[in-house]
Order: structure tokens, then sequence, then C-alpha cells
């Protein structure tokens, strides 16, 4: 009896804990979401509006844990001058893939919906995007350390850390770490 | 933000609250609860190296052994989306208002009833098969004919995952054979092909189409039933492709996770 009004009273706490974790998270993203559409209203095209993300993204996104979970168990064999040009690499074609969703003038509609907590210490806010009549399913995963932070974006279903992992991963058994740094290299000098 | 910061202090605060009462109270064997939430305080830093992470995601495999065909029909289905869809598409957008856009998509999504009523009952799901027919009820009675979608308001019927052929085919555990990119429809595999042609035969659309065999109706449906679902296929196309390291790799693994996303559905 003694033992157990602690584990019970602990029980329910972890369940506290649990829903107000979602909570959190979800907070954080929608002052992300926030602060990016006000950025992108106030801008006239997408080169602009991703040169203005370029500082504001990172608050919100680990594109650390990103990149190095888009190249995965290869990302051992990267020196430390790799991995920080794969980075900022990678940061730049995410930021910029992304500025380009936006359209200026429009204002789209986002409904968040209700936030699960696959883990401890994750969470997932699904959302839906209203715009120009076309809806999209939008999953943020986000996961806290140091902060709440967003580490994938899955839209209808498919993962952009997913799609780049086995992209990075073709270059890697073509020739190493060297092989992903040119690629993105490449994708990232491409004209948009 | 700030609410965040002072929330995360405050549960930081209950967290090691809890597990000096946990510890006071039994040392030898803590509830799990308490273990977990012991990881979370020193996240990423003590518990968690920064590189444990890296098998996170897995390689999207699919047997791809058509590679360079499928790369060609690749290349020559990118230019007509580029060129020709892409174009097409905006254009749709431009003459047509949003209502009528709206209506259109409407319209057809309700005739599309019949195949996802017989595979969601092939799938042995007969709930959803018959909050399918009651959404075809409302949609096509209230909704005259479909063009407005009141079932949107109503709760249950407000987002049911549709059914089709290839989804049924993946829940009765027949595997996705080779990869196939098919000339303008783009990423399907052997299984989808046929699943595809499922869907054709159970698409009203084209039984009017074999029904009165007549030209001006396969012209006039197709042509309006592919240019309203276009926007939507062409920025999801476009959100894999663009900026991709190598944009057939991209689309190919797009492909398997919506794939398993609509089979787990």
């Amino acid at each position: 009896m003694n033992r157990l009004l602690p584990a019970l009273f602990l029980g329910l706490l972890f369940q506290g804990a649990l829903h107000a974790s979602t909570q959190v998270a979800e907070e954080r993203l929608r002052t992300a979401v926030d602060e990016v559409l006000a950025v992108a209203k106030a801008s006239s095209n997408p080169g602009s509006l991703a040169e203005k993300l370029h500082p504001i993204l990172p608050k919100y996104i680990s594109f650390e844990a990103m990149t190095r979970r888009a190249v995965g168990p290869g990302w051992r064999q990267f020196s430390p001058n790799q991995k920080k040009e794969a980075t900022k690499l990678f940061t730049t074609l995410i930021i910029r893939n992304y500025s380009s969703k936006f359209t200026p003038g429009l204002n789209p509609e986002i409904v968040f919906n209700k936030a699960t907590a696959p883990a401890q210490g994750r969470v997932e806010v699904p959302t839906t995007i209203l715009s120009q009549g076309s809806r999209y399913v939008v999953t943020y995963r986000m996961e806290d350390s140091e902060g709440w932070k967003i580490t994938d974006v899955v839209i209808e279903g498919v993962s952009l850390v997913a799609n780049y992992r086995t992209q990075f991963d073709a270059e890697f058994k073509k020739g190493g770490a060297e092989a992903v740094v040119d690629s993105l290299i490449q994708a990232v000098a491409q004209k948009s | 933000m700030k609410f965040g910061t002072s929330h995360r202090a405050l549960l930081a605060g209950i967290v090691s609250a809890t597990l000096l009462s946990g510890c006071a109270t039994k040392k030898e064997s803590p509830p799990p609860a308490s273990a977990s939430v012991g990881d979370k305080t020193s996240d990423g830093k003590s518990v968690k190296s920064k590189e444990d992470d890296l098998e996170e995601y897995g390689v999207l495999l699919i047997a791809d052994p058509l590679e360079p065909l499928n790369r060609a029909t690749f290349t020559l289905n990118h230019g007509i989306y580029v060129y020709l869809f892409t174009p097409i598409s905006k254009g749709y957008k431009t003459v047509f208002p949003k209502v009528v856009r709206t209506g259109i998509h409407n319209a057809y999504e309700n005739v599309k009833f019949p195949i996802r009523f017989v595979n969601d009952t092939l799938q042995g799901n007969f709930e959803r098969a018959g909050l399918e027919t009651g959404k075809f009820m409302v949609n096509s009675v209230v909704g005259v004919g479909g063009l407005g979608r009141p079932s949107d308001h109503i709760p249950a019927l407000a987002d049911i995952p549709s059914g089709n052929t290839g989804q049924t085919f993946a829940k009765w555990g027949i595997p996705h054979g080779a990869y196939l990119v098919l000339p303008v429809l783009g990423p399907s595999s052997v299984r989808d092909t046929v699943g595809l042609a499922g869907d054709y035969a159970l698409n009203p659309v084209s039984w009017v189409t074999i029904l009165f065999g007549g030209y001006a109706w396969t012209m006039a449906i197709p042509s309006v039933n592919t240019l309203r679902s276009l926007p939507v296929q062409m920025d999801i196309y476009e959100a894999a492709t663009k900026d991709a390291i190598d944009p057939y790799v991209a689309a190919r693994s797009a492909y398997v996770q919506f794939r398993e996303e609509d089979a787990a559905k």
C-alpha cells in the first residue's frame, strides 16, 4: 500500500507530462508557422523569402539531425569538414525548396490536427493545408533536445528525410562522403 | 515562445521532483515511468550520443529491373509535366473560378463511389463501405448530384480514407512486383498497374465511355477528370523531385512511401 501510492501518483504525472509535451511542441510549431507566414507575406519573391528565412528557420528546424539521418550510417565516414559542408548545403537546399512553396499574396489556411506522442521526447503534429481549393496533409515530426525542433516534414505520407536518405545512399555507394557532398553541390547549383 | 520555455522549466521541475520522490521511496527498482523520464531530462547529452540516430531512416527499396527503360519514360514524362501539364493546370486554375473547380472536383469524386465501396468490401471493411454509402447518398441528394459536399459537415463522413484496387491487393499481401514508370501516368508498380485497371473498371465514368462509345464523351470526360486532379498531383510531384539529388530516385522512393501510407489506411 505504501508503495502503491507514489507509483500511482507518478503514473498520473507521467500521463500529464506526455499530454503537456504534445502541447508544448504544438505551441512551438504554431509560433514557427506564424513567424514564417508573416515573413512570407512581406516578401515579394521566393528568392528573397529564402534569404529572409535562412536566419529564422534554424530556431525551429534541426538541420543537423535532418542531414545526418538523411545520410545514414555512412555519416561516420565523413570528416568534420565534410559534415559541416554537407549540413550547410542540405540546409540551403531545404530552405530553397520550402520557400518556393509560397505564392506571394496568397495566405494558405493551416488547420492543426490532434498531435500525438509516439515516444518520449517525440511529437507528431498533423496539419491540413488548404490553398487555392487544394488540400494537403502535412505532418511535422518534432523532437525535444534543447527545446522542441522539427526533425522531419511528411507531405502526403512522403517523408522528406526518408526521400533524401534513399538518394544519398545511392551516391554514397558510388563514391563515399565525397560523392554525397558533390551531389549536394550540384543540386544547390542547379537553377530552381 | 515565452510560454514554451516557462512551460518547459516547470516540466523539468516536476520531473526532477518526481525523480527525487521516486528515489526516496524505493531505490532498487524504480517504476518504468520514472526511468524514461530520467532519459528525457538529460536527452541528447549524456544518454544519447549525437550519432546514435543514423539508422533512424532506412533506404526505401522496390525492385527496379527495368530501370533504364523507366528512366527514359521518366524523362519523357518530366518533359510532358513541365511543358504541357503545368501550363494546362495553371490555365485551368485561371479559366475556371474556384467555386466551379471545387464543384467539378466534388462531382467526380462522388461518382467514383463504386471504386471505394467495392474495395472497402473486398478488404472486409464493411463499416467503411457503409459510411461511403451514406456519404454518397448525402452528397448526391443534398449536394445536388455531388456538386456540393455537405458530408464534410458530418464528422463521421468527413474523412473516410478512400479505397482503391491497388490498396486491396496490398491488404491481400500481394507484393509490389517491379517498379514501373507508365508513360504520362507516372510511377507505378506491376501490382498497382493491375489495380489501376480495376479502378478503371469500377469507375462509372469509364462505364459511360464503354456503354455509349461516343467519341465526344470519351474525349470530354477524361480530360476534365484529368484536369481537375492535376494541380494537386503536379504539386506533389514537384515537391518530391524539385531540388532532388536524383529526381528519378526521389520520385521512386516517394512512390513507395505514398503507397505504403495508402495501404496502411
